[in-house]
């Protein structure tokens, strides 16, 4: 039965391509077997275990569906919404699914040591924490006793602390003859433990001449090549560097031969499944670079959204037919296509659709049942991008202009797996020609089934197993790879030669098994840790100790003079805290940047809707901007010449490309240098120019929103815009109380959406505000103030208990984080009274913007360290106006923690831009903390999605990020390849995420462990992410200054920080600094000054 | 005293960007790498001097009236009797001061936007010492007054295309690719240095002057009899195919895509992919002297054209697109000099370089590029029309796939050239190989296949 369900989703696209006549089983199943039968493929199936029909076809579907979910889930790029990128193992612990990543992705699930150790030297891991991490993941087994060589901690933290130098056997080889190495003792050894290696050697080697040279006990002399080493001088004669020499020679010597009587270690074989794989090991030659030239072309223009004047022919038919149309008559000119035309016609006759043609690949290839599912999975993971923006567009695309037909991925897999047996066979059959491999007994000149021969079935399934065999003789680690950790551990501890030879086989094998016991995944796992640890503590002990600032700071309390509601974003953390410094009497809080109003928007330049709400809500509600009624007379002449304009444009643009009119465009084509170079040279003057002549076209600025509904229900229509009266005083009571903003209301409240604007990147909206989708988040501030200030939603509202009082009035803001500028909407609907204050708020906003930009540009490297606000302000206005800046600013970059409290808690602390903070009061909260619960619901989910898109992004820029950006170029408008064919990029660029220190986010929430223990035990989504670990959790109790940290299952309380800087202003603390900067307490009553590196 | 005014400043015009090549290039070599901000103020400083000397030496052309102005070096090696010279000599005209002040322009623009763009990037300096040996090749060549000295610049600009194509060396696709233009470019050079060694047989030398008459550009007069034009000047057609990724040689174009796109937009957009036209323009009194030669040159930047604009019509990534568009164009161009129409040819050039540059230097902002014209529009932007000369559905269903698939050219080249030639040389080694053993008296090997190729890994039985 489930079966035929499955089908279901399929029977549409067989009906809507026109060749399958008709979609229903019996039909296919008449005519697969029709196949089946004339090629004589079912007798030469591994194990056919069932006759193809509906339960394989069923099988198969459901194979590529689980598949389908290990793709890459980004979508369009152009709106970019950030998520963990392991979302599929999301339900295993944090460990084990980066591992499983590691297999399965073949990306680093941590950073490499090398790069930690990086880490170790600037201190941004300490000696301490490895210990303490070190001793916490070992527990009781940390003394153990591992022969003389101490304790297994010890053991494990010398091989942390020392690099081993493994690599590949060939770069071991290198290693050992053209460096150092064997001639100088390593640089972490003390010098009192090279003196002992040197003095023993010494009297090892006396001794053996005073023997004689009689043959040692193992029956071999460790000593032959001693009178080469240094020809010519007698050991007397050797000077302490030449022992030095000699020592490392004899102790590698003696490393080699115990390893060698050691047992070798059951490594995990790694046998891929895949044919090509198995060949690109024997042979060198990819079967896949042939398959992709062709797969990226007809799935890039296929899935193409309007860049080509041209699309493909028969695209809406899907995927598989538009091939077998486009190919089945065509006269390849590569020797490896030959037969495919041939091969199309006779599926295109016998009626095969993508997915019987996926079981009749499977089958040739002699993928058996068992192994059929990671046959899939690895097969679609050659092209992951690719494969999964089909199955994004088929699955979760219906807003674009273009989404693929259903069944596309399946399609896709099919196209795949047929151009593969066409490029094995011709690669195969070149390395037998230039004898790598020797022809198989039976000839099989292709994978195709040819009737009246033996299947090549049999044959794929003995080829793999014979080159199966052949690699996992290569896969053993090398006796000079296991021995060199050795050889270098023992130069750090203190090992001599002489004890190393005088251990008897039971006890070398001990030594050489507890050695390898902690391998390099297990090292980097403990360095995560370690690392994560030396942040969490700093940071939990410096809220902790900075309650006596918060003490001090609030012992006066006055009515603020302007309120800020900013997004949680990190990016906003510096705004506030310079906000707060030059206006002691203002207060900020933070809210998810859409403000509660989820809605589709449209702007009045704008010609779509487009989603204004965290993804994963669905807003029901439709807002668009409009023209002044006055104006929109003139707003109509200036439409009308914006869309001619517009229209000119597009022209131009697609006129450029072609024969003749490209022609005429390129004559006058030397105009274009004029700007070009302008832009180049000047981007932020030319940008200005620019705006200029753009206003004459633009709609005139006085606009208003439809927010205000006039029939139900809610809909794109004139009278169905906007929401009802109640709908509003439900969002703006549930904002205030979520913030807990509910009286001490000040005159001004202002709301600040926020965006980024940004030229030559396409990962534009990944910049914007996370709240919104993507979108910018300034129309919500805007709409929220109307709705906040409305007079009939404040009655509503002090009917259910929330005072605003008349005076207050809510302004909705813009701010750009790129270029910090700050936009205010609706100040003619200002009132008289209210102005003089807002023009004095307004003045200190600005203030704090050049301060935020002066604070920002110290992470610029190509922003002058010492320059004036102003100057800064310039400079980062410039950065997003120019074309050639491949980081306009560095979004996300750094983030690592999201508070959740009272912002009185914090305030006054510098936290360097990088905590999301969100603001919440428990002492408004009710019994069973509903509303941390649904701010948790909200803030967990997508903090932990951008902290760990980075994470993952950061570890490994290549696996799981995007790699440089210098050689995207967008492809079919929906994503960057890299060069001219490449798979399709997903996550984050190396320019984005170059300063991000790796790590999973760390929340401190405002609460007592009780209640948050309630909330895990009721929100399941939540409790996996901090059960399984993918999020640290930390909380301040409310109404004290313990701060606990959540370790399995258990509150540990977080020790106070003792030495916690104090500072007069934060630019005492940042000025003159590029790097990761510490904790510091701000405030004027303080008189540090100058800046001073964290103390480690 | 105009005389060494003017003298002076050709001097500088070529010297600059020699000078900057060294600037860069030695602390490399010895071990003193430059910082970013140097390298940034030495490319600055080198293409002021040279662009204000050059624009220094058409005043002093506009205010003598002279026509032709030339930077003599002299004859570095000369043999006489085997009619061989190298010969240095740079002269300034109509030709090539345009695109001499162009490669400045161009050069220097995208030298400041990489310098932002390429930022904290590792191969920065190693990015900046190929842009440094492009300026010095399109400044030599632009201003060669000998085919020579023409090729010189020739070379060093294929050089540093190939090395920045394969900018990104840890992956695999751009090595390859840089390979494959390398591999073109050889060829192309190949029938250049023919062309330049048929030049100097027949006509005893290599000087542009003595070659065409000594009438400055355009004017000039062919002095070779019309069978010898045709037979150099079909030479120099493969070198400026090659070298303009013309047909058949287009495949490597869109693969040139794989530097970072500063360099694609310089190279492939603009300058060097125009060099080919030039060196048509620069020797067009050859194709006046042959009509034969000229209907090839118009035949095959036709062409070029017409496939380059089908094939960017259904290219889907942009930087392909404007590859393509690129073609379009400089096929135009290759046609426009076939039919004598010089001027033009080279005010298209300029004028295309321009444009193309712009275009792909902002390329990345195609997705906020293409929502603004939404947005003006105000719907989603009118699709394209393809360019459909001919109706019948079979025939579209052709175009579309020989589009999609590029022309097939590369496959084309590697199955009909390439292996033909390499099985060819095996072929021939093997046969000598034989002979030599059986000189030597001793045995012939055992098999074919091990002489054709060292087996890189041990053979795999594949079944019992």
């Amino acid at each position: 039965m489930l079966g035929s369900i499955q089908l279901h989703g399929l029977t549409p696209r067989i009906a809507v391509a026109g060749i399958f006549t008709t979609g229903s089983v019996e039909t296919w199943r008449a005519s697969a077997h029709a196949t089946y039968r004339d090629t004589t493929l079912i007798q030469a199936t591994a194990a056919p275990t069932a006759v193809p029909g509906d339960e394989v076809r069923s099988q198969l579907w459901r194979d590529i569906e689980h598949a389908a979910h290990l793709l890459p889930t980004q979508g369009p790029i152009s709106v970019f919404v950030h998520h963990n990128t392991l979302h599929a193992f999301e339900e295993q612990p944090f460990e084990k699914a980066v591992l499983d990543g590691f297999r399965v992705f073949s990306s680093e699930p941590y950073w490499s040591e090398e790069r930690f150790r990086e880490e170790l030297a600037a201190n941004r891991i300490t000696r301490d924490d490895l210990v303490a991490v070190l001793l916490d993941d070992l527990g009781d087994d940390a003394d153990q006793l591992v022969g003389f060589m101490g304790t297994r901690f010890q053991l494990r933290l010398a091989m942390l602390e020392q690099p081993l130098g493994i690599g590949t056997a060939a770069e071991l080889h290198w290693l050992l003859s053209e460096t150092s190495a064997l001639e100088q003792v390593s640089t972490y050894t003390p010098a009192h433990v090279r003196h002992r290696l040197i003095e023993q050697t010494r009297q090892w080697v006396a001794r053996e001449n005073q023997a004689g040279r009689q043959q040692n006990r193992a029956g071999e002399t460790l000593l032959p090549e001693f009178d080469q080493l240094f020809p010519g001088q007698q050991t007397e004669s050797w000077t302490d560097e030449q022992w030095e020499s000699a020592a490392l020679h004899l102790l590698w010597r003696i490393c080699m031969k115990l390893v060698r009587s050691a047992p070798s270690p059951a490594l995990p074989i790694v046998t891929p499944r895949r044919h090509r794989d198995l060949l690109l090991k024997a042979t060198g030659q990819d079967s896949d670079a042939l398959v992709h030239e062709i797969l990226i072309r007809i799935t890039s223009a296929y899935l193409d959204q309007g860049y080509a004047s041209w699309s493909l022919p028969a695209r809406s038919h899907g995927l598989w037919y538009a091939f077998c149309e486009l190919f089945a008559d065509a006269r390849p000119a590569e020797r490896w296509l030959q037969g495919l035309p041939e091969e199309l016609r006779r599926l295109r006759a016998a009626r095969i659709d993508g997915l019987a043609s996926i079981a009749e690949s499977l089958s040739v290839l002699g993928v058996s049942d068992v192994e059929r599912h990671d046959y899939i999975v690895e097969s679609l993971l050659a092209l992951r991008g690719w494969g999964g923006m089909i199955w994004q567009m088929e699955t979760n695309a219906e807003w674009t202009p273009l989404p693929a037909p259903q069944g596309s991925l399946v399609d896709y897999l099919a196209i795949q797996l047929l151009l593969e047996r066409f490029a094995l066979t011709d690669v195969w059959n070149a390395a037998i020609a230039q004898g790598m491999l020797l022809p198989p007994a039976l000839p099989v000149r292709s994978l195709l089934p040819v009737a009246g021969q033996p299947s090549p079935a049999a044959h794929m399934i003995d080829f793999r197993e014979a080159l199966r065999n052949h690699l996992s003789a290569a896969n053993a680690l090398s006796d000079e790879q296991r021995a060199y950790p050795l050889f270098q551990l023992a130069q750090v501890r203190g090992w001599s030669p002489l004890e190393l030879e005088q251990l008897n086989i039971h006890e070398w094998s001990r030594l050489i098994g507890e050695v390898e016991a902690f391998p390099d995944l297990e090292r980097r796992r403990i360095f995560q840790l370690a690392y994560e640890r030396h942040y969490r503590e700093r940071a939990l002990g410096a809220i902790s100790a900075h309650q006596a600032t918060v003490a001090l700071a609030t012992q006066a309390t006055v009515t603020p003079s302007f309120q800020v509601i900013t997004c949680i974003d990190d990016r906003e953390e510096s705004l506030r805290r310079h906000l707060e410094e030059l206006e002691p009497a203002c207060q900020t809080f933070g809210a998810a940047g859409f403000f509660g109003v989820a809605m589709y928007y449209r702007g009045v330049s704008e010609a779509h809707f487009r989603p204004l709400c965290p993804v994963v809500i669905k807003p029901q509600h439709y807002v668009i901007e409009e023209v002044a009624y006055s104006l929109s007379a003139s707003s109509r002449y200036r439409r009308e010449a914006m869309r001619m304009f517009g229209q000119a444009s597009h022209g131009w643009h697609v006129a450029s490309r072609s024969l003749w009119a490209g022609a005429l465009t390129s004559l006058v084509g030397s105009f274009a240098s004029v700007p070009m170079i302008a832009r180049i040279l000047f981007p932020r003057l030319t940008a200005r120019w620019r705006h200029r002549f753009g206003s004459l076209l633009r709609p005139p600025p006085v606009t208003g929103l439809t927010l205000t509904r006039i029939a139900d229900p809610p809909a794109a229509e004139d009278d169905h815009l906007g929401y009802s009266i109640g709908e509003m005083s439900q969002i703006v009571e549930r904002l205030l109380r979520d913030i807990g903003l509910t009286d001490q209301f000040a005159p001004i409240v202002l709301l600040l959406g926020h965006g980024s604007s940004s030229l030559n990147n396409p990962h534009e909206s990944a910049y914007n505000c996370g709240a919104c989708s993507g979108g910018r988040g300034g129309p919500n501030a805007r709409a929220f103030a109307r709705m906040a200030n409305r007079e009939d939603v404040r009655q509503m509202l002090h009917d259910r208990g929330l005072v605003i009082p008349p005076h207050t009035i809510f302004i909705g803001g813009y701010h750009n984080t790129c270029d910090e500028d700050v936009v205010y909407f609706d100040l003619d609907r200002l009132p008289r009274p209210t102005r003089q204050g807002f023009e004095r708020m307004r003045a200190i906003i600005d203030q704090a913007r050049a301060v935020n930009a002066h604070e920002r540009c110290r992470r610029f490297e190509s922003a002058p360290l010492w320059q004036t606000n102003e100057e800064a302000l310039e400079h980062v206005e410039a950065r997003a106006e120019d074309l050639s800046q491949a980081r306009p600013e560095y979004n996300h970059a750094t983030n690592a923690m999201c508070i959740v409290g009272r912002r009185s808690r914090t305030r006054g602390l510098f936290l360097d831009r990088r905590a999301f903070l969100a603001s919440y009061d428990p002492t408004q909260d009710t019994e069973g903390s509903p509303i941390l619960t649904r701010i948790l619901q909200a803030v967990v989910p997508v903090c932990a999605g951008i902290s760990l898109e980075y994470y993952f992004s950061t570890v490994d820029i290549n696996g799981y990020g995007c790699g440089s950006k210098l050689p995207h170029n967008i492809v079919s408008l929906l994503g960057v390849m890299e060069g001219a064919a490449s798979d399709l990029r997903t996550g984050l660029s190396q320019q984005m995420t170059e300063i991000h220190e790796p790590m999973r986010l760390l929340f401190l929430l405002e609460t007592t462990p009780q209640k948050f223990d309630a909330i895990l035990a009721r929100n399941p989504p939540i409790n996996q992410l901090v059960s399984r670990r993918w999020v640290q959790i930390a909380v301040l109790d409310p109404d004290s200054e313990t701060v606990r940290h959540l370790v399995d299952g258990q509150w540990r309380v977080v020790p106070k920080l003792t030495d916690l800087p104090q500072v007069a202003a934060s630019s005492d603390w940042y000025q003159g600094q590029r790097g990761h900067l510490g904790f510091a307490s701000v405030g004027p009553w303080f008189t540090g000054k100058g800046p001073r590196r964290e103390v480690a | 005293m105009i005389d060494l005014i003017s003298n002076v400043l050709m001097s500088i015009v070529v010297l600059s960007p020699f000078l900057l090549l060294a600037s860069i290039g030695i602390p490399a070599i010895v071990g003193y790498p430059l910082q970013e901000r140097s390298v940034a103020r030495g490319v600055q400083i080198a293409v002021c001097t040279g662009l204000a000397a050059a624009c220094g030496v058409v005043l002093l052309m506009l205010i003598t009236g002279s026509r032709l102005e030339v930077l003599e070096l002299g004859q570095w090696v000369a043999l006489p009797s085997e009619t061989f010279h190298f010969h240095i000599k740079f002269v300034f005209d109509r030709l090539s001061v345009p695109f001499c002040i162009l490669s400045f322009v161009l050069v220097g623009t995208i030298g400041a936007f990489a310098h932002r763009y390429l930022h904290r990037e590792q191969g920065y300096r190693r990015f900046f010492l190929f842009f440094a040996i492009f300026l010095l090749g399109m400044v030599i060549a632009s201003l060669a007054g000998t085919i020579e000295t023409l090729f010189v610049g020739w070379e060093l600009v294929g050089l540093s295309s190939a090395l920045l194509v394969a900018y990104f060396q840890t992956r695999l696709n751009p090595v390859r690719n840089g390979f494959r233009v390398w591999s073109v470019y050889r060829v192309s050079d190949a029938a250049f240095l023919l062309a330049a060694v048929a030049l100097h047989h027949l006509h005893g030398e290599g000087d542009f002057s003595g070659l065409m008459g000594s009438t400055p550009w355009p004017q000039e007069a062919a002095v070779l009899p019309g069978n010898q034009a045709f037979l150099v000047g079909l030479l120099l057609l493969v070198a400026a195919a090659g070298k303009s990724a013309l047909i058949p040689f287009s495949g490597w174009l869109p693969r040139a895509m794989e530097g970072p796109t500063p360099s694609s937009a310089v190279f492939y957009g603009a300058l060097s992919v125009h060099l080919g036209a030039f060196l048509l323009l620069r020797v067009s009194p050859i194709l006046e002297a042959s009509w034969l030669l000229s209907a090839c040159v118009v035949m095959l930047g036709l062409g070029s054209a017409l496939f380059a604009a089908i094939t960017a019509s259904v290219q889907t990534d942009v930087k392909s697109g404007l590859a393509y568009a690129s073609l379009t164009q400089v096929g135009l161009i290759t046609a426009e000099i076939g039919l004598g129409f010089r001027y033009l040819a080279l005010i298209h050039i300029i004028g295309h370089a321009c444009l193309r540059t712009l275009q792909l230097l902002r390329a990345p902002t195609l997705l906020q590029d293409y929502r603004a014209l939404e947005n003006a529009i105000g719907e989603r932007l009118p699709a394209g029309r393809a360019v459909t000369p001919v109706a019948t559905e079979p025939t579209r269903q052709w175009l579309y796939r020989m589009a999609l698939q590029r022309g097939d050219w590369d496959a084309r080249l590697d199955r009909w050239i390439v292996q033909p030639f390499l099985r060819f040389f095996v072929r021939m080694s093997q046969l000598e190989d034989r002979w030599l053993r059986r000189l030597d008296g001793t045995t012939p090997p055992a098999s074919a296949e091990q002489a054709a190729g060292e087996p890189t890994a041990a053979p795999v039985h594949v079944t019992s």
